[in-house]
């Protein structure tokens, strides 16, 4: 999804991931459009961002596991000022702090999109949705959760 | 234990501006010769240098006494971790304090451009470490973490952009009566809320001024500072603070981050309490900041920050007269050092027009987030 800026160039996304060996699942995982997060196999703790070992019990067997992507709005702002052209013609955007409902406290930063900047909110219900930004290389990223009225 | 009681004796700037020419090296020898010049110290007196810096902009310890012609020294510290300036405060406190050295100084040299923040460029192999986590989604600058703090205090405590543009406003005027602030003209509320907009609720007057700035200050021993030109300022306690996670945006608590933790290991080390202070220098990279760390030292309750600086009590007569020098916004962003001086120059009632007259006790403190510091000083 190339982005015309503003002198008319289509700017490929310069501002991509160099994954290593600790983050190179979550990317992939994106690309298949499913959200994974690094969870301890000893004692079952989520770590974000990806450790070498738990945080928690210090194990390093870590197996990248797809969470729901049901979250909230911890915290967010409405980027008004592009710092790199890929971003002029997405200006306003909202960047967000996103709490995963898996755990109490596990976070992620990430773009709230798909519905006015205005509408976001702390504590707002939120779900992963996923950005394919170009070739080899998709965002997750998060929408408001689909209400879930009488139907459920 | 805090072991020796330690002194302020000496503080100084460098010449400080947009673009000074001037290399970071420069600037932390002109800073410490005005810091020398003050204490009428030679380098023979002094046997301690402690350094913070920016991990790609280092300035040496060793380097920095060799310019200056320090001939020998029994202790020294160059440091790109933490919160700014007052780790190498902390650094040069502990030196002083343990017998360590016995005068050290202390050193924040700044580049304009060195901070994060602004257009950069950005490697052609892509995103490397946390920032690949960041950056993609335009969360590219300092600025963005800032608006997210913000954000999450007005929505748990209903704290208002007027607020936040009362704080600036006020420092404002505190630097309009300082000569060498940068940014002296009178602030009015239209003027903050008009004013460009970075990432909404942050506007470019909540965030500090960037220059290249040399700061330095010099500490010794209660000993010897009784026989220098200066009536001593004394350090009565100190402390650093860090969270369970250290990044900025993943911590546990925005409007709760590490200055909580360093402002209560601080008053746990002391006598005196926030009643104690009057006269403050909070760090003010951005607005917020100032006001987390108000209530983080307890000088107004969890997300109170807002009605406490809308009532004025941080300018003159107020309860706590905060950044009597105009703070960063206004002098520059010298990273934390600037607070450190103007306290130790309000308290030793040389301020001119603005003095805050019978300050005694003041508080200092530097960063927010995964990492802060903080220290109380007194004048006797």
């Amino acid at each position: 999804m190339p982005q015309t800026m503003l002198d008319g160039r289509v700017a490929r996304h310069e501002l991509r991931p160099a994954p290593d060996h600790l983050t190179a699942f979550f990317w992939e995982a994106a690309l298949r459009h499913e959200l994974a997060i690094q969870k301890c196999d000893g004692c079952g703790y989520f770590n974000h961002w990806p450790v070498p070992r738990c945080k928690k019990c210090w194990s390093t067997a870590l197996s990248p596991t797809k969470v729901s992507g049901q979250a909230t709005v911890y915290t967010f702002a409405v980027a008004t000022q592009a710092f790199h052209p890929w971003f002029e013609s997405r200006l306003p955007f909202v960047v967000a702090v996103i709490e995963l409902a898996e755990q109490s406290g596990l976070k992620l930063v990430s773009n709230v999109i798909g519905c006015p900047v205005d509408d976001v909110h702390c504590g707002m219900a939120v779900e992963v949705t996923f950005e394919d930004v170009e070739e080899g290389f998709t965002l997750p990223m998060f929408r408001p959760a689909a209400t879930r009225g009488l139907g459920q | 234990m805090k072991g020796q009681r330690v002194a302020v004796v000496g503080v100084g700037y460098s010449t400080i501006g947009r673009s000074t020419g001037l290399s970071l090296d420069d600037l932390a020898v002109e800073a410490s010769i005005a810091a020398m010049a003050d204490a009428g110290l030679k380098p023979t007196d002094i046997d301690g240098v402690a350094t913070h810096c920016f991990p790609h902009q280092l300035v040496r310890p060793t380097r920095v006494a060799d310019l200056l012609g320090i001939p020998d020294l029994g202790w020294y510290s160059g440091n790109f971790d933490g919160a700014a300036y007052v780790v190498a405060a902390h650094h040069g406190i502990a030196a002083v304090a343990s017998g360590s050295c016995h005068t050290c100084l202390t050193i924040r040299s700044v580049h304009r451009m060195g901070a994060s923040g602004g257009t950069r460029a950005w490697p052609a192999d892509g995103i490397a470490g946390v920032d690949q986590f960041l950056v993609p989604y335009g969360d590219t600058t300092a600025a963005h973490w800032a608006a997210m703090y913000m954000q999450r205090h007005m929505h748990e405590f209903g704290t208002t952009p007027e607020q936040f543009g009362e704080f600036v406003i006020a420092q404002r005027d505190y630097a309009a009566a300082n000569p060498d602030a940068i940014h002296r003209t009178p602030l009015t509320m239209d003027d903050y809320l008009s004013s460009r907009m970075i990432a909404r609720p942050l506007h470019v007057l909540d965030c500090d001024y960037p220059v290249d700035a040399g700061s330095a200050l010099i500490f010794t021993t209660e000993e010897r500072a009784r026989d220098m030109v200066h009536k001593p300022v004394f350090f009565e306690s100190w402390a650093a603070g860090t969270t369970d996670v250290l990044d900025f945006h993943l911590l546990e608590s925005m409007p709760q981050s590490s200055p909580w933790r360093a402002a209560q290991r601080m008053w746990s080390k002391t006598d005196l309490g926030p009643d104690d202070v009057n006269i403050a220098g909070l760090y003010d990279g951005f607005s917020f900041i100032a006001m987390q760390w108000m209530e983080a030292l307890g000088f107004c309750g969890l997300g109170e920050s807002g009605p406490f600086v809308e009532a004025g009590h941080t300018r003159p007569g107020g309860r706590l007269p905060t950044n009597t020098d105009g703070g960063a916004c206004n002098v520059g962003r010298r990273h934390g050092a600037n607070f450190f001086i103007e306290v130790t120059r309000q308290l030793r009632g040389e301020c001119g027009d603005r003095q805050i007259p019978g300050a005694s006790v003041g508080v200092v403190s530097n960063s927010v987030g995964g990492f802060a510091g903080c220290a109380l000083m007194i004048n006797e």
